[in-house]
């Protein structure tokens, strides 16, 4: 990223450019507006009456730091009692559609999200993507961020192909597998050159076009198809210490418990020894429900039938739905960052 | 322009309750350039004359051959004065203030030095004095001497002493360097720390040139006059300690001043290209699990611009896998600042004839230079004890230790072998 004033190099979580100063927040309020739900500290209140909200104040106001109220460094920590500053992303909902809808909450135990979410629809074609931030490594959520919005708008500006069943599955694997690749592309740009412990993400995304859906992803966030009728399915298959269990005979739930469940063998970032993306592809045959979501979601109800019966309990809109899901995972403990992407699918004639 | 970068080696994860957080911050300094390329530059030469330099008479020789070795190195334009240390300071060259370098005054200050007899006491802070009348008569912002003696400071009191050093203190930078077993190596090192520079022991004379060579070539190379360590700590925050790591040890905890309540300031002098370590410790207030906050910001700071940071982290977390790991750049330079520590005590207990704590601190000392793989530390160390057990810190003093072997051991106490961590 580049200061829009100087056009030196910035970091998507300053505050001010290092470089001329310029203040660089005045995206946050847009970004979390855009779900139109629980929008923390939107300026609505208390503005006077001759500060007009359409209008753009002269000067940006200094952030300031949430716990405390001092002034935000332009590090993005707060320069008295060294707080992080919000990213704006402890809790976003958005529904473009009514038939897809997504929602990323901070979790209970994490200081702040590293999921991003990016999504689009257009009639009966859906692309979701999610993709989680690796916690251990630096400016994650950033990273995350860049990889999601960089994979979905390669999707949203695919040529379409024709009807064919066989056509679309061949043109979204390759599409997704490009987006992966505009992703990792995206990922690697937010890390610093002299960053030990660069940023890292996971990637899922899902295209459904029609009745064909394709998943395609690196890491462990997943795409499940929860149909109204038939055997649920888990798309994507974790590149995880834990697949490699299952994989050698190790049952599900001992190897999810293991200690190392979470290491994942793949993941985007500069330091990626891997990002070609796994692709698989289902056909809705039945209506139903396409899920993507982080590990948030999926630590606590892992297997594609049990989220279909959970799912069920919760209300028929997407949004409200997304956001059930959000809030048993929270109730579960929310141990991690939780995503949750939905698209409602009906089978074409 | 001079490029910084500043890089932080830690394990920000804390356990539940725990408050103290450590970082090394490694500082980077390219393309610094040439000292004088901003406000100028100026260079002192002070030469020991007493008459002890004069016995033998290879260590005046050498001093002769070093100056002039020194002074060929002065680049053009660098103001420069050659001062004598008798039992007050005397002009060598030029007669009086300094003079810019070019051939002809290097040429004629190399006549002058190679005419430097042995003749009076050692007042070193007077020497000091007298430098720092010549500097203040140039308009060179980036001031720096090398300091030669051979004695312990005998013409003036401690106190006197330590009265003209922090007169001088901030006025100009000195690397100090002592030749033959007669002078004391704790009153240098405190010219040296307090003046930030160097300081040595120079045990052949025939390798006094060398030295002073490599010394003004250092010098001279350094092209940022000045710069400045920082570290903000969050309100209620403590300050444990902040230390240089590498290339030497350095304590810089009592060196601060107050830039805001929260901010304070270390001097560090010139840099050239070149790569620093700096060990932080501070105390926060204990935050519940998943809470995470900034630590410190570790600055450098030259002419009032923030050019560098690093920041320091914590992150509480109940998973011991993370809590418990140990970062390397950490363990390495505390169990190098302890290696310091116990050599410097550990002979000064030799010194005062207390061989149980001489025994115990030395044995100590062999142990961590063994655990840190501090390989010269380990060979100066056994030319002054027996190493029976490294492991166990087992040793016994050598009875026929030399004067020298102990001064070599000491001196260099404070230099430090480097690490890079492993990802």
């Amino acid at each position: 990223m580049r200061c829009p004033q100087c056009g030196e190099p910035i970091g998507a979580s300053d505050a001010f450019c290092e470089n001329c100063g310029a203040p660089l927040q005045a995206s946050v309020p847009d970004r979390a507006t855009s779900g139109g739900l629980t929008l923390p500290n939107v300026a609505q209140s208390g503005e006077e009456q001759f500060a007009p909200l359409h209008e753009e104040p002269d000067e940006l106001p200094v952030p300031k730091c949430a716990s405390c109220g001092g002034e935000v460094g332009g590090d993005g920590w707060c320069t008295v009692c060294g707080a992080r500053a919000s990213n704006g992303r402890e809790h976003l909902a958005e529904q473009p559609s009514p038939t897809v809808a997504a929602v990323t909450d901070k979790g209970r135990v994490h200081p702040r999200n590293e999921d991003a979410y990016a999504i689009s629809t257009a009639g009966t074609w859906t692309a979701l993507v999610v993709c989680d931030g690796v916690t251990t490594a630096t400016d994650s959520d950033v990273a995350s961020l860049a990889a999601a919005n960089a994979a979905r708008d390669l999707l949203a500006a695919a040529p379409r192909p024709g009807r064919s069943p066989s056509a679309r599955e061949t043109h979204w694997s390759e599409q997704l597998k490009a987006a992966a690749l505009a992703a990792d592309e995206a990922a690697e740009k937010t890390a610093s050159k002299s960053d030990d412990n660069p940023p890292s993400s996971t990637f899922v995304a899902a295209v459904a076009d029609g009745s064909v859906i394709v998943a395609a992803w690196v890491g462990d966030s997943r795409a499940y198809w929860l149909p109204d009728a038939g055997p649920a399915e888990q798309l994507s298959v974790d590149d995880s210490w834990a697949s490699v269990q299952i994989a050698a005979g190790v049952p599900r739930e001992e190897a999810e418990a293991g200690p190392k469940a979470h290491a994942i063998t793949k993941w985007l970032g500069i330091d990626s020894p891997d990002i070609d993306a796994s692709t698989s592809t289902t056909i809705a045959t039945t209506p139903g429900w396409l899920l993507v979501c982080s590990d948030g979601l999926w630590n606590y109800c892992s297997s594609a039938d049990d989220l279909r019966a959970l799912a069920a309990k919760q209300p028929a809109d997407p949004l409200a739905r997304a956001e059930a899901l959000v809030d048993w995972a929270n109730e579960q403990g929310g141990h991690d960052n939780i995503t949750v992407t939905l698209a409602r699918i009906t089978p074409e004639e | 322009m001079p490029t910084w970068t500043a890089e932080v080696f830690q394990n920000e994860y804390l356990p539940d309750g725990a408050t103290d957080v450590h970082a090394i911050v490694t500082v980077t300094s390219a393309g610094t350039g040439h000292a004088g390329d901003v406000g100028g530059a100026a260079e002192a030469i002070i030469i020991d004359c007493s008459g002890s330099m004069g016995a033998p008479q290879a260590k005046i020789v050498a001093a002769r051959k070093a100056a002039a070795a020194a002074i060929n190195e002065i680049a053009d334009g660098t103001w420069f004065a050659v001062i004598a240390g008798v039992g007050l300071a005397e002009p060598v060259y030029p007669p009086s203030g300094m003079v810019q370098a070019d051939q002809g005054t290097r040429a004629a200050a190399s006549e002058a030095v190679s005419r430097l007899t042995p003749r009076g006491g050692t007042a070193i802070g007077q020497w000091l004095m007298t430098a720092q009348e010549a500097f203040a008569r140039t308009p060179a912002t980036q001031r720096h001497a090398i300091l030669l003696t051979d004695g312990k400071n005998e013409g003036e009191s401690a106190a006197q002493l330590q009265a003209e050093v922090q007169a001088v203190t901030g006025e100009f930078q000195c690397d100090c360097r002592g030749v033959g077993a007669d002078w004391d190596v704790a009153e240098l090192r405190g010219i040296a720390t307090a003046l930030l520079g160097s300081v040595d022991l120079i045990a052949d004379p025939a390798d006094m040139a060398a030295d002073f060579q490599a010394m003004m070539q250092t010098a001279m190379g350094r092209g940022v006059a000045d710069a400045k360590l920082r570290v903000w700590a969050p309100q209620g925050a403590e300050l444990l300690f902040v230390r240089q790591v590498a290339p030497t040890i350095d304590d810089l905890t009592d060196r601060r001043t107050n830039v805001t309540p929260l901010i304070t300031e270390y001097p560090t002098g010139a840099w050239g290209d070149e790569s620093r370590d700096y060990h932080v410790a501070v105390r926060v207030a204990a935050k519940p699990v998943g809470a995470e906050q900034l630590a410190a910001r570790v600055q450098i700071e030259v002419g009032g611009e923030v050019v560098t940071q690093g920041l320091v982290k914590a992150l509480w977390s109940d998973d011991s896998a993370l809590t418990t790991r140990i970062n390397p750049a950490v363990a390495h330079y505390t169990g190098q600042a302890e290696l310091a520590q116990v050599i410097q005590e550990g002979l000064a207990a030799k010194a005062d004839g207390d061989e149980d704590t001489a025994t115990f601190k030395l044995g100590r000392a062999a142990k961590l230079a063994a655990e840190t793989g501090n390989e010269e530390a380990t060979q100066r160390l056994k030319k002054v004890v027996d190493i029976t057990d490294a492991d166990t810190g087992t040793v016994r003093l050598k009875r026929d230790a030399s004067k020298l072997d102990e001064m070599a051991l000491d001196t260099s106490s404070t230099k430090t072998t480097r690490v890079r961590p492993s990802s």
